[in-house]
């Protein structure tokens, strides 16, 4: 992706990463109900003699994030809250030199270290873990708006330049 | 709502950081355990469920000097296991924490057998030749024996002829066996409308009491569900499927006939033998006799779900009127035995053990989900009379017609008259509570003990009903172990009695709109003359 050399790259605004991520709450499990009604994990007695049903429900739940978003992080570093609210996840460095073509994030960052956090909000309800996202989100206020997954991925949230 | 919330949820955080590491231990006083039989063979006191103790000097004239003596904190909010009290020892299961045993005199204690799941009986006592054991269930893995003396694990057994039992039940040991109830966990996964309702069965297990080895078992419903349709959401509907077991049985030594009672189904097709008294050879789990009181009754946890519009709640839905509390074998005047079961639907029947016939029947209540006669009642046969606890609590989401008609009824055990009925006062305005008798209660020598849902427990006069004594459970306690415990309503298994002492835990907030806690209060009756 191009970008007016010399223009300085704008941060997300936090209204905008909030929404991105409003969205991706409704629509990753909205999937993965689909795909648990379509392969019936949950309906059968048996299901819950242990505790794989959670692994099972676990897996479609990874394979519904990574159907919605998989290509639009590889190939704008957007999921699709994200691309909705056109914001994209970029390298940090990429602040430092605004006139180079700008390149998403490497996609095995944005899954296996930021998309962990985004599954985290949806167990806040288990003591001591919502402590986790918490912390995360809070960091939305410090000056570059990077919570702790922008951190320990090594990414900033930045407003889609426009295309050339 | 959420302001009622708040409080558990940070007792709980409270409870789960500390993790009852402040148990007071004995020093030098061994358990102990001579002579476990002498103060009851279980749940029922008795094989024969009369819940009278014979060995208590509780009576009328020293009720009023029970003293609360000390209280012990419990594990979770909803403590559901009930004490064995022997000579020097009390025995209570403490969720999260395991099997306890407790000195009688102080509260500090002897050993505990750890286990992280939810304890949810009576702790049975019994005998592997001359091994004193205990026996108890944990609701979701199965039952387990461990050694009265030391709490050293001897067995553990689960039932593999239904895919998700739930051991809710307290098992009766009689003989060289374990009778275990099976009910499931269906009854809840129902509420989830992603989950195919409905295809397991209650049942009755005989389990041998050396080994845990199954000796039979007794699906209440002989015929394999199948789909019978699917809903909305692409989930397949099946039936028939519930008839849960959740009382203890009770067992006729004479002829050998085990009783049990079973609950409602769980999806339509319905069955004959839900909310219905089965007699089955004890030796074979062969059938005797089979009959139903309420027919057609379909009902699941999902119809308490935001609405009945639930895709999993049974249509047409039926009234859950289950047989929760256990069946009971008692003599009249003459000797005759009567099998007495009490309903949900406030009913209480009497039958003839040998034949299922009805003899009588008496409606007490306007009855419901939660009782009627939900957990258990008692008897004073040398008064001839059958105590009668009546909830008749209603439930916002799945309101009861009718009238309620909450508190204690006396019935003469050979006709079902009604001799008094003792209204309990209404003290819920600021509470937000109802005050009927969910729990389960014991009878000895010319009193009745009862808890109440609003937090009251009571000793009441046998025979003419009138109130002796009371406590009122709903407040904070200071503990011997150290640990913080709120009283609550009294609700499950209920008070349980031994010489001049009365034991039970307070605070069950399984069921909606109950103050939680999980405080076991010891009482003792004190004074000079008696006992």
């Amino acid at each position: 992706m191009n970008h007016d050399r010399g223009a300085p790259l704008t941060l997300a605004s936090r209204w905008r990463r909030l929404a991105a991520t409003v969205i991706d709450a409704i629509l990753v499990p909205a999937l993965t109900l689909v795909l648990i009604m379509l392969t019936n994990v949950l309906e059968d007695a048996e299901d819950y003699a242990d505790s794989w049903w959670i692994l099972h429900v676990l897996a479609l739940a990874i394979l519904s994030y990574l159907l919605l978003n998989g290509i639009g992080l590889k190939r704008r570093g957007q999921t699709i809250g994200k691309k909705l609210m056109q914001i994209m996840v970029v390298p940090a460095q990429a602040l430092d030199h605004p006139g180079n073509h700008i390149e998403p994030a490497s996609l095995w960052k944005l899954i296996c270290i930021r998309a962990w956090f985004f599954a985290f909000l949806f167990v806040m309800v288990v003591p001591w873990i919502f402590l986790l996202p918490l912390i995360d989100h809070l960091l939305i206020f410090s000056s570059k708006r990077r919570c702790l997954h922008d951190i320990l991925a090594g990414t900033i949230v930045i407003k889609t330049p426009d295309d050339n | 709502m959420i302001s009622e919330l708040r409080n558990p949820l940070l007792t709980l955080l409270l409870l789960s950081c500390t993790a009852h590491s402040y148990a007071t231990a004995c020093e030098g006083s061994p358990p102990t355990p001579t002579s476990l039989l002498e103060y009851g063979t279980g749940w029922g006191i008795d094989e024969r469920n009369t819940r009278f103790q014979p060995n208590s000097q509780i009576t009328s004239e020293n009720a009023g000097r029970l003293t609360l003596k000390w209280v012990y904190a419990l594990g979770g909010q909803a403590p559901r296991s009930h004490p064995l009290i022997t000579q020097d020892t009390i025995y209570i299961g403490s969720d999260g924490v395991g099997v306890i045993a407790l000195d009688r005199e102080s509260g500090c204690e002897r050993w505990r057998f750890a286990h992280d799941g939810p304890i949810g009986s009576a702790i049975v006592p019994g005998r592997i030749e001359a091994r004193p054991i205990l026996i108890f269930n944990d609701r979701t893995s199965g039952v387990f024996a461990i050694d009265a003396t030391d709490g050293e694990f001897i067995w553990h057994a689960s039932i593999d002829d239904e895919p998700i039992p739930w051991y809710s039940g307290t098992p009766l040991v009689a003989g060289q066996s374990v009778y275990l109830p099976i009910s499931s966990l269906e009854v809840g996964l129902a509420a989830n409308p992603l989950y195919g309702c409905c295809t397991t069965s209650g049942g009755m297990a005989a389990l041998d009491i050396a080994t845990g080895q199954k000796r039979w078992y007794l699906p209440t419903i002989a015929e394999p569900a199948e789909k019978t349709g699917s809903h909305y959401l692409l989930v397949s509907r099946y039936g028939p499927s519930g008839a849960a077991v959740w009382g203890t049985p009770s067992i006729d030594a004479d002829s050998n006939l085990l009783f049990f009672g079973t609950g409602q189904n769980y999806s339509h097709p319905t069955t004959d033998s839900s909310d219905a008294i089965f007699a089955v050879h004890a030796d074979s789990g062969e059938i005797a006799w089979m009959r139903q009181f309420t027919a057609n009754d379909a009902y699941n946890a999902s119809c308490n779900a935001i609405s009945l519009n639930h895709p999993n709640c049974p249509k047409p839905l039926g009234p859950d009127v289950d047989f929760g509390a256990a069946t009971m074998i008692l003599r009249n005047s003459q000797g005759k035995l009567h099998l007495i079961a009490g309903q949900k639907s406030a009913d209480v029947h009497a039958l003839d053990p040998q034949s299922g016939d009805l003899l009588w029947s008496e409606k007490l209540g306007r009855g419901g989900i939660i009782g009627g006669v939900h957990w258990g009642m008692a008897a004073n046969e040398t008064l001839g009379l059958l105590f009668v606890p009546i909830s008749d609590k209603g439930l916002d989401e799945y309101p009861s017609p009718g009238i309620a008609q909450p508190g204690l009824y006396a019935l003469d055990i050979e006709t079902g008259e009604r001799r008094w009925h003792y209204k309990r006062q209404d003290r819920c305005a600021d509470k937000g509570c109802t005050y009927g008798l969910s729990s389960a209660i014991i009878a000895t020598n010319d009193v009745v003990v009862t808890g109440s849902i609003d937090g009251y427990l009571e000793v009441v006069h046998a025979a003419t009903g009138r109130l002796l004594w009371s406590h009122d459970a709903w407040r904070e306690y200071q503990t011997v172990n150290e640990m913080p415990a709120s009283g609550g309503g009294f609700d499950a298994h209920g008070p349980m009695v031994a010489d001049d002492i009365l034991v039970v835990s307070a605070g069950y907030g399984y069921v909606g709109n109950q103050r939680p806690g999980n405080a076991l209060l010891v009482f003792q009756v004190e004074g000079e003359n008696e006992p």
